[in-house]
């Protein structure tokens, strides 16, 4: 058992999330078809897209709650220029760069006024919800064009092209981390943060970085979740970073910093995706599915902190 | 009980910190209305053995007898119950909170379910008037001077009722005055029966208020003695007795026309460092001395560009540091830091990623890192620092405490510097790897670079350096070569004999 330990602190979650699929597929009818999965996929999509960079804040020390805010806004202020300019990558690029504006500003706060990034965050959060009710003047926003919609709706070899983005981000930000310098030095700066500094690596602008790229892909996965939903609405909503930092979590990626990967995290969205969509399929009332839920994210989250206290 | 009978007395107390044995099956008893000095140089184990009696952890073997009774003391708070209290050396005060809250706390005066201002006051000020310390109860602790905060810490101590009570280098922060003061109160506090352990650097001061004198070195119990069967000498002689013969490589004589490589001139830091000057030519290797505190680490983060100076400069090969750490390693100036677990390593990394993280921009390739000619980098800079690990993949964190060090010097020889800063180069490391990394320093300095090498130990920087400088208080209190180069000299700097009991109280 003991000699079990570090290798299923490393693997522990693929193999639960292997187990639950086959699981899965050997006792639930209409899960192991191809529309399920295709459904899934692209449910997961904006989920991914925020999840593989916040790991990448996350494994630097941070902790950002402002993610949910720019889900709800950046494609607000999207959609604005859609509807006014009739062009639906202008719009796109509007998203992306409210994200990371947002983002830069939440990095500068924690690394230059050295605010705790989880008040940091939580307070950048109201604001951003504001600015999205006032954008958007409290209506529901919907698309005007065609090229909108079809950014994340179009069907490629049976797939969405919002599976494909989310596909190409998390490759993105996979190989940012684990094949980078930039990647070397987020785990340094989480790990040991004054070895790091000793060790000329900038600290505060490695952080500030992570925190920027981690708005932008939460920009990003607004405006494709709008883009595949039709419309955007203004609310104060925390519950798609709740979602994230669930997915982040249960992948093993730790809280404090200094430990974890990307691929971790696609693994624990799909284990929650998993869970859920097995629950549906089994018609769990979805109450009790957030009660179960929430006990799966403490075990995972007491799991890890056991096994630390062993590798010590 | 009798005045003389042991209140606390260990058995073969045995204690290890990874590759250190800090203690080595001591023993030794602690008796009522009697003070008892712990002496030592640094890393003796004069603390840990203090930190054993009040609980603050728990040695490997060995027992801890109160009143002759075998204890298991589980936490600070268990042994404290048992009324055996520490002072720490770390001041253990919450900074937010007022004088009278940190003198009560964990022993407030209730009234049903709430809280007695006042008799927790009238209990704070009794306190405050008995121990002779004149304090504003209602100040907040952050706002007092480190010295004052030291008066709370020891007030609280004998609020406790304690019946044995280890104060861990309770003057170091206090100024000569305040130090003859508190010596007052750890007499009467002895007079009243309690027992006093009383761990200190300061030789004089322990001579002036020990009743028995126990040495320590490296862990072992060197001998326990009447304080008047004592001087200053003998007691150096038996912190330092230790023989390390052959275990020092021949350092090379410096060419007499060696260029200058790093020339530090009244460098400053208020608080930390003042004025300091040296110069360091190439091949040569100068040991910076002195006690822990005494700003030599300091000096060197400010040589390597991770601190900057108010006043001063220090350059290598003629160009200033102070431009920041990124600058420092353009310079080829390599640190490695005093210590290896929060300043040197990302334990939870393998051997690789810590040795080449400085340089990754050597290794960009067109898709991030190109990994084959990092781990040939890595695996050749470990080959040459002789870090023994079965693969350079392993996290650094498993690694003995010694091959740790050799990952460091593995990292430095990446960076070929021109100036090797080594602090506390082989702390808690066993002999045969500090063997190893004496050998690494001399072949460093041998190859042409400059070595400055930080060491509390006296016999590393007499083994290795070709010159001494000794730090006391933020300055250069001394320098020696040649002939005066010697143990006594360099200890007799450092603790500065002795300016605390030479001066008239004010």
């Amino acid at each position: 058992m003991t000699a079990l330990v570090p290798y299923l602190r490393r693997f522990g979650i693929a193999v639960v999330t292997a187990i639950l699929f086959v699981l899965l597929a050997a006792t639930t009818s209409g899960f192991l078809t191809g529309s399920n999965f295709r459904n899934l996929l692209d449910q997961q999509s904006t989920l991914l897209i925020a999840a593989s960079f916040v790991t990448i804040t996350m494994i630097a020390g941070g902790f950002d709650v402002s993610i949910a805010s720019i889900f709800v806004a950046a494609p607000l202020f999207a959609m604005q220029v859609e509807n006014s300019t009739e062009n639906a990558w202008l719009a796109v690029i509007v998203g992306v760069a409210v994200g990371l504006i947002v983002g830069l500003a939440n990095g500068l706060i924690v690394t230059v006024l050295k605010v705790n990034s989880f008040i940091a965050t939580l307070a950048t959060s109201f604001m951003v919800f504001g600015s999205g009710y006032l954008i958007s003047d409290r209506n529901v926003l919907r698309s005007s064009t065609d090229a909108f919609p079809a950014i994340a709706r179009t069907r490629f070899l049976g797939l969405t092209t919002a599976t494909y983005i989310a596909v190409a981000v998390v490759a993105l930000a996979w190989v940012l981390l684990a094949r980078t310098q930039y990647g070397r030095h987020v785990y340094a700066v989480g790990g040991n943060p004054e070895a790091a500094r000793l060790a000329g690596v900038p600290v505060g602008r490695v952080q500030a970085a992570a925190f920027a790229m981690a708005g932008g892909a939460a920009g990003l996965a607004g405006v494709i979740s709008s883009s595949r939903t039709l419309s955007a609405l203004p609310s104060d909503d925390f519950s798609f970073v709740f979602g994230v930092i669930a997915a982040v979590v249960v992948g093993g990626t730790s809280i404090a910093g200094g430990e974890g990967a990307v691929w971790r995290t696609v693994v624990g969205a799909f284990f929650i995706a998993l869970m859920t969509n097995g629950f549906n399929l089994h018609q769990v009332d979805p109450i009790w599915q957030r009660v179960i839920q929430g006990g799966v994210i403490l075990g995972a989250v007491a799991i890890d902190a056991w096994t630390q206290r062993r590798a010590t | 009980m009798s005045r003389t009978e042991a209140v606390v007395a260990v058995e073969l107390l045995d204690k290890r910190f990874g590759a250190t044995h800090a203690l080595k099956a001591v023993s030794a008893e602690f008796r009522a209305g009697s003070v008892h000095a712990l002496v030592g140089e640094n890393g003796a184990g004069k603390s840990t053995l203090g930190k054993a009696l009040v609980g603050a952890l728990s040695p490997d073997s060995g027992t801890i007898l109160l009143d002759g009774e075998p204890v298991e003391l589980r936490s600070p708070g268990d042994a404290m119950r048992r009324g055996l209290v520490g002072v720490a050396q770390e001041l253990s005060l919450l900074p937010r909170r007022s004088v009278v809250d940190n003198l009560v706390l964990g022993m407030e005066h209730r009234v049903g379910p709430f809280v007695s201002d006042r008799a927790n006051r009238r209990f704070a000020s009794e306190l405050l008037a008995r121990s002779g310390f004149e304090l504003d109860l209602d100040r907040l602790v952050g706002e007092l001077t480190v010295a004052d905060q030291q008066k709370v810490e020891i007030a609280r101590a004998l609020g406790r009722d304690a019946r044995l009570v280890v104060l861990d280098e309770p003057t170091a922060r206090l100024s000569s005055h305040e130090a003859m003061a508190l010596r007052a109160i750890v007499t009467d506090l002895a007079a009243q029966g309690t027992a006093v352990v009383y761990v200190s650097h300061f030789l004089d001061e322990v001579l002036a208020v020990a009743d028995t004198i126990t040495v320590l070195r490296d862990g072992s119990l060197v001998q326990s003695t009447p304080a008047d069967e004592q001087n200053h000498d003998s007691l150096v002689r038996a912190m330092t007795g230790r023989t390390l013969d052959g275990i020092f490589p021949t350092v090379e004589p410096v060419a007499p026309d060696a260029p200058v490589v790093l020339a530090v001139e009244g460098l400053t830091r208020p608080g930390e460092f003042e004025d300091i000057s040296f110069e360091l030519r190439a091949g040569e290797i100068v040991g910076l001395a002195g006690l822990v505190g005494s700003g030599r680490s300091e000096v060197a983060h400010s040589i390597f560009g991770a601190s900057r100076p108010t006043a001063g400069t220090a350059t290598v090969d003629g160009r200033t540091t102070s431009g920041g750490i990124g600058h420092a390693l353009g310079q080829r100036v390599s640190l490695i830091p005093e210590s290896r677990r929060d300043q040197g390593l990302v334990v939870g990394r393998s051997v690789r990623e810590n040795t080449t993280l400085p340089f990754l921009r050597r290794f960009r390739s067109a898709v991030g890192i190109d990994r084959r000619s990092e781990r040939s980098a890595a695996t050749n800079a470990c080959a040459q620092a002789d870090v023994k690990t079965e693969s350079i993949e392993h996290h650094v964190g498993s690694l003995s405490g010694g091959n740790q060090q050799k990952v460091l010097f593995a990292r430095a020889m990446l960076a070929d510097p021109t100036l090797l800063i080594a602090d506390e180069p082989t702390r808690g490391v066993d002999v045969g790897a500090k063997r190893a990394i004496y050998g690494l320093i001399a072949d460093f300095a041998a190859s042409g670079r400059a070595v400055l090498l930080i060491s509390s130990e006296i016999e590393e920087v007499l083994g290795l350096s070709h010159r001494v400088l000794v730090m006391k208080e933020g300055r250069i209190v001394g320098e020696f070569a040649g002939e005066r180069l010697t143990e006594t000299n360099v200890i007799q700097a450092a603790f500065g004999v002795d300016a605390r009991t030479t001066e008239p109280p004010a």
